[in-house]
């Protein structure tokens, strides 16, 4: 289970970027954070497995406080926390199979790693996973030579790799078409319900809250201003999480 | 100031104003720029004639050179005037008397005598000769073998005592004769650009994360270090090689070893700058990724930074390669070692034989050297990724591996022999050593010293100015038959532009520094010849670059013209004309900026300018003064590189 109690962002140049942040979310949920670009979703995501230092707060991970944790301990602890990126943030010029074995840099030797060697238990892993995501065909090619869709599936093969227990997706299909949108949120669904790994993915489209998560919780200007089941969000809960000219968009 | 009341008397108060100071009026009308254009354009040519005329035996032009100047005065008055009245007014006018002053003296301080082109022509036509049956091979007996002078280019096989390992391996008595091979000069220069830029990328890497401002931004305090870096490099950059073998040759004396380390100076500075710049190009996004999976910061590098920065590296450092080897053909002029170092030497006893010979070795390893950088940076850019199914096996375990690591090893001892690689000398620099870095700091800003240094400045500039004009004019009909989109039409113009091609292309892979020595045979030494000599690799240079403008224009237009009926002629002017005027003066700009670099090393093999000066000073042991010229020299190419970009930028 994870756990954000009052947890507050300040960055250095004094955005406050999230306030006194409270919710839990329970194993095997698909939690939708939805909110304004701008609004701390990014921050939020980077506070759980801390790439950003929170200013203040607790983050319990299964029983553990996470921000009271060392580095080294900090970076075991990633291993269990998948994350998919809205750029997709792979390496473009390595190819897939690189990219997806560097999810299992936390497991494997540092020093052995160092020489690009993984074990052929890893190798089998990364196949299999590039498989479940239909893109065992392109295991050897450039990972810029795949499309956005494509790009976004290895990054979360690189996530699966990790075995995690929980994947962070900050806005994993913001920068693809609709069509392939549902394909990447099915995925989600699927290591979801299958795997019974916990999402937290954040969202711009009320159409695709509705369809793929459990629950949701909106921010604005860093405070959470929703909590509850992706139905509740009517006309007023909508426009206080999008501010009063935001209208309703369908997508497919 | 009030508004003016009326046309006329507007104007014929400015036209006053200009009369009296040049620009004046021009700044009355608030035309700013224009006003402090005219002003510092007179106050220059007033300058350039006055000091012409006190330095050089021009009496001959003097009237004719003030006559064009009062007319330039005249222009600006009557050029106050038609503003004043809105009238449409003459900029070309201005500039052409500008232009004709400038040039005017040009030709005077640079000593050119065309005519001596044609009466010394059989002074020079021995060399053309050995050019064209280069001094390789001797025909002995029926049988051509490769002459003696083949031996000291490229390399020899000669009878020499066993060395110490063959004896104790048994393969040979104590003390008797066994064929050994000695490398050439053409083997030296190899070896010195091979290695100066191994030992610079070795430095370069590190140096480079210093000056990157996205990891110095992270550091506590590193903002200072990645100024201080940054600008430790721009200096460093400024000073060109051979200025830099000059200085060296003082610290461990003449030698492979002193252009070796010449070459990896300027090469750190400069491949320092651009790794550096790469490095701040990263993408952070993988880094954030691979981070996530609970990487620790060797992972992270290894896996999100490198792959990130290894490509653009090994283009920049092919790149420079490229460059090196190019360099460590000259630097022996300075420094001692490799061809450059052969030349001097043969011209000093009139050998053109050998000159010419070595024109070519240095043509054909350059064209080589050349066409293997470019392809490896074309195949690197382009990216193929060669992945295995199974886990890679480090590479030292194949076969191939094994092959290409023994290999590196033996040239990389080859060359460290070749190069005459001796840290000791380093540390146990000549005695005089420190006294003659104090001398060179303290730089003589006496009157005279710095009268004398800012003479040969001002003809180093001008050589550069006509060398530019003289090549570019040259090179500009040139480049249309060395275009390929116009003269893929038949086969017969196909032949001339793969002979056109093949002209650029060999005369390119000389350095202007080996071309003097030919002028000097034929015009004599002087400003003249180091003119020339800048003029021909000008040719080559802006002729390659013409020809790739020509050949990446816009078809559309010539399409459309060319439908209307119109000659070839007709579509030239109308259609392609208009499209690569723009670049072409870009590019001559950019050349001009080059060749001011390029002139003040001239000198050197007897081109004239600032490079004798500082060549005469240190002979002469006259540290202080050769410091003078030095730092005239930063400050001149600095200024320049920043005229020329600004001017560029402009114009885009
Ligand atoms: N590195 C940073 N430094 C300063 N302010 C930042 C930084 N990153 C984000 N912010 C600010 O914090 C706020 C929240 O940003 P973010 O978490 O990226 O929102 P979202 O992902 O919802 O668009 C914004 O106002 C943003 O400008
Ligand atoms: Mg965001």
């Amino acid at each position: 289970m994870l756990k954000v109690e009052n947890l507050t962002k300040v960055y250095p140049n004094g955005t406050v970027a999230l306030r006194d942040v409270s919710f839990e979310v329970e194993d095997g949920e698909f939690l939708a954070v939805i909110g304004l670009s701008g609004s701390g979703k990014s921050t939020l995501m980077r506070c759980i497995n801390r790439l950003i230092e929170p200013t203040s707060g607790r983050i319990i991970w299964d029983g553990t406080d996470l921000t009271a944790l060392s580095p080294a301990e900090m970076r075991k602890m990633r291993r269990q926390i998948g994350m998919v990126f809205q750029q997709f943030n792979l390496v473009k010029r390595s190819s897939v199979m690189t990219n997806v074995l560097a999810g299992r840099l936390g497991y494997v030797s540092p020093y052995q790693s160092l020489f690009n060697y993984f074990s052929s238990a890893d190798h089998a892993r990364a196949l299999k996973n590039l498989e479940r995501l239909g893109l065992q065909d392109k295991a050897y090619v450039r990972a810029d030579s795949l499309s956005g869709g494509q790009q976004q599936r290895v990054g979360i093969a690189r996530a699966l790799m990790q075995e995690p227990k929980l994947i962070l997706a900050d806005e994993p299909v913001a920068s693809l078409d609709p069509v392939l949108s549902h394909s990447i949120l099915k995925y989600l669904e699927q290591m979801n319900k299958e795997d019974g790994i916990t999402v937290l993915c954040s969202l711009h489209f009320l159409d695709l809250v509705h369809r793929y998560s459990t629950r949701a919780i909106g921010l604005k200007e860093g405070k959470i201003v929703f909590q509850g089941l992706p139905q509740e969000i009517d006309d007023t809960q909508f426009k206080t999480i999008f501010g009063q000219e935001a209208e309703r968009v369908t997508i497919l | 100031m009030n508004p003016p009341s009326s046309h006329s008397q507007n104007a014929l108060l400015a036209a006053v104003f200009s009369l009296c100071i040049p620009g004046a009026g021009q700044l009355y009308l608030r035309k700013r720029e224009r006003g402090i254009g005219i002003l510092v354009g007179a106050l220059a040519l007033a300058y350039l004639i006055n000091w012409a005329l006190a330095n050089f035996q021009m009496e001959a032009i003097a009237l004719w050179l003030w006559l064009v100047f009062a007319l330039f005065w005249l222009w600006n008055v009557f050029d106050a005037y038609r503003l004043a009245r809105g009238q449409t007014t003459y900029d070309r006018l201005g500039l052409l008397l500008a232009i004709v002053v400038i040039y005017a003296i040009g030709w005077q301080v640079t000593d050119i005598n065309p005519d001596r082109l044609i009466t010394r022509f059989k002074d020079v036509q021995v060399v053309f000769k050995a050019l064209v049956y280069p001094d390789l091979f001797t025909q002995e007996g029926g049988s051509w073998r490769p002459s003696e002078n083949f031996g000291d280019i490229i390399g020899k096989v000669v009878d020499r005592p066993a060395p110490d390992w063959l004896v104790q391996l048994g393969l040979a008595q104590k003390g008797a004769l066994v064929p050994t091979p000695v490398l050439g000069k053409m083997a030296e220069t190899v070896a010195i650009g091979l290695m100066a830029t191994f030992l610079a990328i070795i430095f370069a890497i590190p140096l480079s994360f210093f000056a990157a401002h996205n990891i110095m931004s992270r550091v506590p305090g590193g903002t200072v270090i990645y100024y201080a870096m940054r600008t430790f490099l721009n200096v460093v950059r400024s000073v060109d090689t051979i200025i830099w073998g000059l200085i060296i040759v003082v610290w461990v004396g003449l030698g492979s070893f002193a252009g070796t380390l010449a070459l990896t100076i300027h090469s750190i500075a400069a491949l320092g700058k651009l790794y550096s710049e790469e490095v701040e190009h990263i993408d952070p996004g993988p880094i954030e990724a691979i981070t996530a999976t609970g990487a620790n910061l060797l992972q992270v590098i290894r896996y999100a930074v490198i792959p990130q920065i290894v490509p653009p590296f090994l283009a920049y450092t092919l790149l420079r390669w490229d460059i090196n080897m190019r360099m460590a053909t000259v630097v022996g002029f300075v420094a001692g070692g490799g061809i450059g170092f052969f030349v001097v030497e043969t011209i000093r006893k009139g050998g053109y034989e050998q000159y010419a010979a070595a024109l070519w070795a240095v043509a054909i390893v350059i064209i080589l050297v050349d066409y293997v950088s470019a392809k490896w940076r074309a195949r690197i850019l382009a990216g193929e990724v060669k992945v295995s199914a199974e886990a890679p096996k480090p590479f030292y375990a194949s076969l191939r591996g094994l092959f290409w690591l023994v290999l590196g090893l033996a040239v990389f001892a080859l060359c460290w022999q070749l190069s005459e690689i001796d840290l000791r000398k380093l540390l146990e620099p000549s005695p005089t050593f420190v006294k003659v870095v104090r001398d060179f700091v303290a730089i003589d800003l006496s009157p005279e010293t710095f009268d004398t240094v800012l003479k040969q400045m001002l003809v180093t500039i001008f050589q550069a100015l006509l060398a530019t004009t003289l090549g570019g004019l040259a090179a500009v009909p040139f480049s249309f038959l060395a275009a390929r989109n116009l003269m893929g039409g038949s086969a017969l113009t196909l032949v001339v532009y793969y002979v056109a091609r093949s002209v650029l292309n060999v005369l390119r892979s000389i350095e202007a520094l080996l071309y003097v020595a030919i002028f000097v045979f034929w015009v004599g030494i002087g400003p003249f010849a180091g003119m020339l000599a800048l003029a021909i690799t000008t040719f080559a240079l802006i002729g390659k670059l013409f020809s790739e403008a020509i050949e990446n224009i816009d078809p559309g237009p010539t399409e459309a013209i060319a439908a209307t009926g119109a000659t070839g002629l007709q579509t030239i002017i109308y259609a392609i004309l208009p499209q690569i005027i723009p670049p072409f003066v870009s590019y001559l700009i950019y050349q001009w900026d080059i060749n001011i670099r390029i002139a003040t090393i001239v000198g050197f093999a007897g081109g004239g300018g600032v490079g004798l000066l500082l060549n005469t000073y240190f002979s002469m042991l006259q540290y202080h003064k050769a410091g003078t010229v030095v730092a005239m020299i930063v400050v001149v190419v600095a200024a320049m590189d920043f005229a020329s970009a600004k001017i560029r930028e402009r114009m885009v």
